[in-house]
């Protein structure tokens, strides 16, 4: 039998709200036979009635609803529609829960999903990867699965955190990736998976750009390059001694990712780097991120606009010539 | 279960007796309120408050902004003296009144105002910015509207835990009501069907913009309409109409009662915070009957129907100036955070946080 | 029959052109398989190109002595249809756009001699690390990644420790794996632990050499400063007069050993000069103070001292420090002549040889005659001192060792 990334998400979903009485769903589309827009609920409000629920297009009081929930006890799930519609809520999501236990000492433990990343003809507002700009702001953890496995421990993980979790999950994962079986356990939250053993150079990446990071290395694999690729896993913490590890192994460092290049988590892993583990690098490191333009529509400009197999390995390869 | 309640009547909006609810001398009847008498003492406290507030930001002493609620007490003081043990309280920027009313203790201002790190907040945010989120009274963010939705939450989260017979309230100036958060909250409030009161001032001014650039709708409780909610419209200078109607409003909501939106009116007596003059208010508008000092409007009822003798009255000003310094005093000798004692962990979850340096 | 071009290989790293040095066969000779038929000259090494398949040498497009870019056509083999379909599939890829618009092509021939040409990646224009052009300056050993710094201060390494390695980074630059199979190597060789003094020598002579130096030389009879000794007692040998001479000259002339140190020229006040003393595990150098002040008699007597100090290893650094320049005299150990290195503080090293009787041509007497003489040598930094000064400097230092009633 094999799962597929989306479908971990919703058998996650139906664990806990199995085994939790306090969690519940709220989003656009969720409830009722739909299921959601991707099918990530699809069964679930019949399984378990009055806590899947349909809300309208309001996503500010969506989070804000699911923020007044979670004071009170609850473990809200709160499903974005894509996540380019979550900056509505934005200022619930950074000021109202990002600030509520540092300011308060009481923890809100929600969990937003937001549906990221880029699939053909997706065009501008259905595409982004926000995982950068909620990692920038304090009080929240930010998840970005890059494997079935994950997908299922992770969301699981993030209902229980007792912190505002963003789980960052990848549509075009959803059908594409797939495995045999969903793991009991996963890696700690906030450690990396060195997704692939190396030695002539380190890709740092995660999410839908690990599949990408992975058959570059493999093409490399065909040149006689053996290249280390990290799987952050959560972007916000980040496990900067698992990247250090590995560049102390290498040498070289590529950090990928899918996001506007200017900031953002490949940003963060070479400020880290160069500030912690000078003494480690044998070149400049380098990163490769999406254009710095909105996210085209026409397949040809949006394959052209995000990192690929192709250009992951061409930046790599000149960056074992330095 | 997180059920949405049954809708068990239409919403309908009343209009609420206008300022002819305010009783004249020749009306000799009981106090106008059972609460009135309790009410005034809490508004005569939260003047006493703002007022040594006031002096001691002039004086210097304060850092950051300050923001009172002069002329909106007797609003402010039957939203929070009304509710009981398990209902949710969201205050908002000029309702010292209804929090002391609800039971914030008068130290929890002063420690917060004069910097002591004892405070509900603990010098992690400031001035109005207070809260006790685990005793119902939430926390405000400076995003007006924010709360609103928040409050729906709290109780859709009580009645899924089988509690009954609770509402919220959530306070809201007429500048705030235009958010699009506002707009949400209210229509998912209705929506989920959640037993919840919102009071909106209308104190004429938000910041230095006049009303006539905030709404173009004829009367702002039209909308609750609109949103699904029940309205009432109130003379925000009348302490016993805003205790009949507010107390009403608090009771069809506990009772299952679609939502009830109560608008208020009542000019702002202050400028928008302390380091505003006000300058901006024509003459002619200080002089509308919505620019009366509810805080004197209730003394002359208290005299007109001698509920209480002038001996009294002094006593209770004294009392409550006196109540303000020792709150005063105490927090003054409170120590301040100091910044390399703070831990500056955003996270509840020690173990997850971020490390962007290297620990030393 | 079809014809397989011979293309000049990629010869290493950044590699631009070769130079043609043996061309082995001629149009019409058979080849095999993988047969070296012409040798070509990098700046590395010299390499035989081979035959890309066999058959017949058809054409021989390129010269003796000139210089082609790499995948230039070097010449033709006439190939069966089999090979040469082989071989298109296998062609290697086109030379780089830049370099071949770079060479003027002639109607006669396929390539054109690129000698005169200055190729881009040889003059740092092609090379490059993370983007930015490889200035000439950094070309080399010389750029050092943060890595590779961090070990070399791990194992106290130096830059002059890695002259012994070629590097395959950018620009030729010695990246953490050159450096580590480097180290490996040498564990694979017997070593022992360097004394003290060996790596302190090593660090000063590093630390000198970072400076142009160069050495003049000449010739000075001893037989002057022989005689004169004889009178003497103690006697001085002629290291000593080496050393008096010198620092008469100095005192005479002390812009010779200015130093300049950015864009000043700084000045001793004294002329403290040191002298080799040979002790038990090293040379040390101890600096006589004022030497030009110093009577022939008392050097004598000073440099007994400092022998015994020497013996007794109690020349502290204190008593090295602060000359202006040294008197070596390796002619004790039968040398006649050197380049010695000036010590890292000074500019000046005087080296005297051992002295040998030879035929030296007497004007005069129209005949040679026998004399004394020593190889004389003078070491400078070439940034405070040029080859005029210390020619200058020389003559004086010989004229006042052939008259030592002077010194």
């Amino acid at each position: 039998m094999s799962i597929t990334y989306l479908e971990a998400i919703r058998e996650a979903q139906a664990k806990l709200l199995r085994d939790d009485g306090r969690v519940f769903i709220y989003g656009q589309d969720v409830g009722g036979t739909f299921g959601g827009a991707f099918k990530a609920t699809k069964g679930l409000a019949k399984e378990f009635p009055g806590r899947v629920l349909n809300t309208p297009i309001s996503e500010d009081a969506i989070v804000g609803t699911a923020i007044g929930a979670a004071m009170q006890g609850m473990r809200p799930i709160v499903e974005m529609q894509f996540a380019d519609f979550s900056s509505i809520a934005l200022n619930q999501i950074l000021n109202q829960a990002g600030t509520h236990y540092w300011r308060t000492n009481v923890p809100i433990p929600i969990t937003v999903r937001l549906p990221s990343g880029g699939t053909k003809g997706s065009g501008p507002f259905h595409s982004q990867s926000m995982e950068s700009i909620y990692a920038h702001y304090p009080g929240l953890i930010v998840m970005t699965p890059a494997t079935v496995e994950d997908a299922y421990t992770m969301l699981i993980e993030a209902v229980a955190i007792d912190d505002p979790v963003i789980y960052c999950e990848h549509k075009y994962l959803y059908y594409h990736l797939k495995a045999d079986k969903l793991p009991e356990k996963g890696l700690l939250t906030g450690r990396a998976r060195i997704a692939r053993e190396g030695r002539d150079l380190t890709i740092v990446s995660y999410s839908a750009m690990m599949q990408e990071s992975l058959a570059a290395a493999e093409e490399l694999a065909r040149e006689g390059f053996e290249i280390e690729v990290v799987d952050l896993r959560t972007v916000k913490p980040l496990d900067t001694d698992t990247v250090l590890a590995s560049v102390a192994r290498t040498g070289r460092l590529l950090s990928v990712g899918e996001s506007f290049p200017w900031g953002g988590a490949t940003a963060e892993v070479i400020a880290r780097v160069t500030s912690q583990g000078f003494h480690l690098l044998d070149a400049a490191p380098q990163r490769l991120n999406a254009k710095d333009t909105p996210i085209p529509y026409h397949p040809n400009l949006w394959s052209a606009h995000r990192p690929n197999a192709k250009n992951i390995a061409t930046k790599a390869r000149a960056l074992l010539r330095e | 279960m997180l059920q949405t309640a049954q809708r068990t009547a239409k919403s309908k909006t009343k209009k609420a007796p206008s300022a002819s609810s305010h009783k004249t001398a020749a009306d000799k009847a009981a106090p106008p309120h059972d609460r009135f008498l309790e009410a005034f003492r809490w508004m005569l406290l939260t003047r006493t408050l703002e007022e040594k507030l006031v002096s001691l930001y002039r004086g210097g002493l304060i850092t950051g902004g300050v923001y009172i609620g002069k002329g909106q007490e007797a609003v402010s003081v039957a939203s929070g003296l009304l509710l009981e043990k398990g209902d949710i309280f969201a205050p908002l920027i000029r309702d010292q009144a209804g929090r002391s009313a609800f039971g914030e203790p008068l130290l929890d201002v002063t420690r917060t105002y004069l910097g002591s790190r004892l405070g509900p907040m603990r010098g992690r945010d400031g001035n109005i910015h207070r809260g006790h989120p685990r005793n119902n009274e939430l926390a405000m963010i400076s995003h007006l509207g924010a709360m609103i939705s928040v409050t729906v939450g709290t109780l859709m989260a009580k009645r899924s835990k089988g509690e009954k017979n609770f509402v919220g309230l959530a306070c809201i100036g007429e500048g705030g009501m235009q958010t699009g958060s506002f707009h949400e909250g209210m229509n998912l409030a209705a929506i989920e069907q959640v037993p919840l009161v919102v009071v909106a001032t209308n104190n004429h001014y938000a910041y230095s913009t006049p009303n006539d650039r905030e709404f173009a709708c004829h009367n702002l409780v039209d909308r609750a309409i609109g949103y699904g909610f029940e309205g009432y419209s109130l003379d925000g200078t009348d302490l016993a109409a805003c205790l009949d109607v507010i107390g009403s409003a608090v009771k069809r909501a506990r009772a299952g009662r679609p939502p009830q939106l109560v608008v208020a009116s009542v000019l702002r007596l202050s400028g928008h915070g302390e380091h505003d003059d006000a300058s901006y208010v024509p003459e002619e508008v200080k002089r509308q009957p919505f620019a009366r000092d509810c805080l004197k409007v209730a003394e002359q009822t208290i005299v007109d129907f001698n509920l209480v003798d002038a001996e009294t009255l002094d006593k209770w000003r004294k009392d409550a100036i006196a109540q303000v310094e020792e709150a005063i005093a105490a927090a003054q000798q409170e120590p301040a955070p100091e910044g390399d004692k703070e831990d500056w962990c955003a996270l509840s979850n020690r173990g997850l946080a971020d490390q962007p340096e290297s620990p030393e | 029959m079809p014809q397989v071009p011979i293309i000049m290989p990629q010869l290493g790293e950044s590699i631009a052109e070769a130079t043609i040095v043996d061309i082995k066969v001629k149009p019409g000779d058979e080849v095999v398989d993988d047969q070296e038929i012409i040798d070509v000259e990098t700046n590395k090494a010299v390499m035989g190109v081979t035959t890309p398949c066999k058959g017949k040498i058809d054409k021989i497009a390129v010269q003796l002595k000139e210089t082609y870019p790499v995948g230039a056509v070097l010449g033709y083999v006439e190939a069966s249809e089999a090979d040469a379909a082989r071989f298109a599939k296998q062609a290697p890829p086109p030379p780089q756009r830049e370099i071949a618009e770079e060479i003027p092509t002639r109607a006669d021939q396929d390539v054109a001699p690129a000698r005169e040409r200055r190729i881009a990646a040889r003059d740092g224009e092609g090379a490059r690390v993370g983007d930015l052009p490889v200035p000439a300056i950094t070309k080399g050993a010389t750029f050092m990644s943060p890595r590779v710094r961090a070990r070399m201060a791990e194992l106290q390494l130096t830059a002059a420790d890695l002259a012994g390695i070629m590097g395959t980074g950018a620009g030729n630059r010695v990246t953490i794996k050159d450096l580590e199979n480097f180290l490996h190597k040498i564990e694979t060789q017997t070593a022992h632990e360097a004394s003290a003094i060996r790596a302190g020598v090593a660090d000063a002579m590093r630390r000198s050499w970072t400076r142009p130096l160069s050495t003049i030389g000449s010739s000075v009879s001893l037989d002057p400063v022989l005689q004169d000794r004889q009178s003497r007692d103690p006697k001085p040998g002629p290291g000593l007069y080496a050393l008096r001479a010198l620092a008469v000259a100095l005192s005479k002339n002390p812009g010779a050993a200015a130093k300049l140190i950015g864009n000043r020229v700084v000045q001793s006040k004294s002329i403290d000069v040191g002298i080799a003393v040979e002790a038990e595990d090293g040379i040390m150098v101890p600096v006589i103070r004022g030497a030009d002040k110093t009577s022939l008699a008392d050097l004598a007597t000073k440099y007994k001292e400092l022998v015994e100090l020497a013996r007794q290893r109690r020349i502290s650094p204190d008593m090295q420090a602060g000359g202006i320049a040294t008197v070596s005299n390796f002619g004790t150990f039968g040398m006649q002549w050197g380049t010695p290195i000036p010590l890292p503080d000074q500019t000046l090293l005087l080296g005297l040889g051992v002295g040998k009787k030879v035929p030296s041509w007497n004007e005069e007497k129209k005949e040679f005659v026998p004399r004394t003489e020593a190889q004389i040598t003078l070491s400078f930094d070439h940034r405070s001192i040029d080859g005029g000064g210390a020619g200058r400097l020389l003559k004086r230092v010989i004229e006042l060792l052939e008259n030592p009633n002077e010194l």
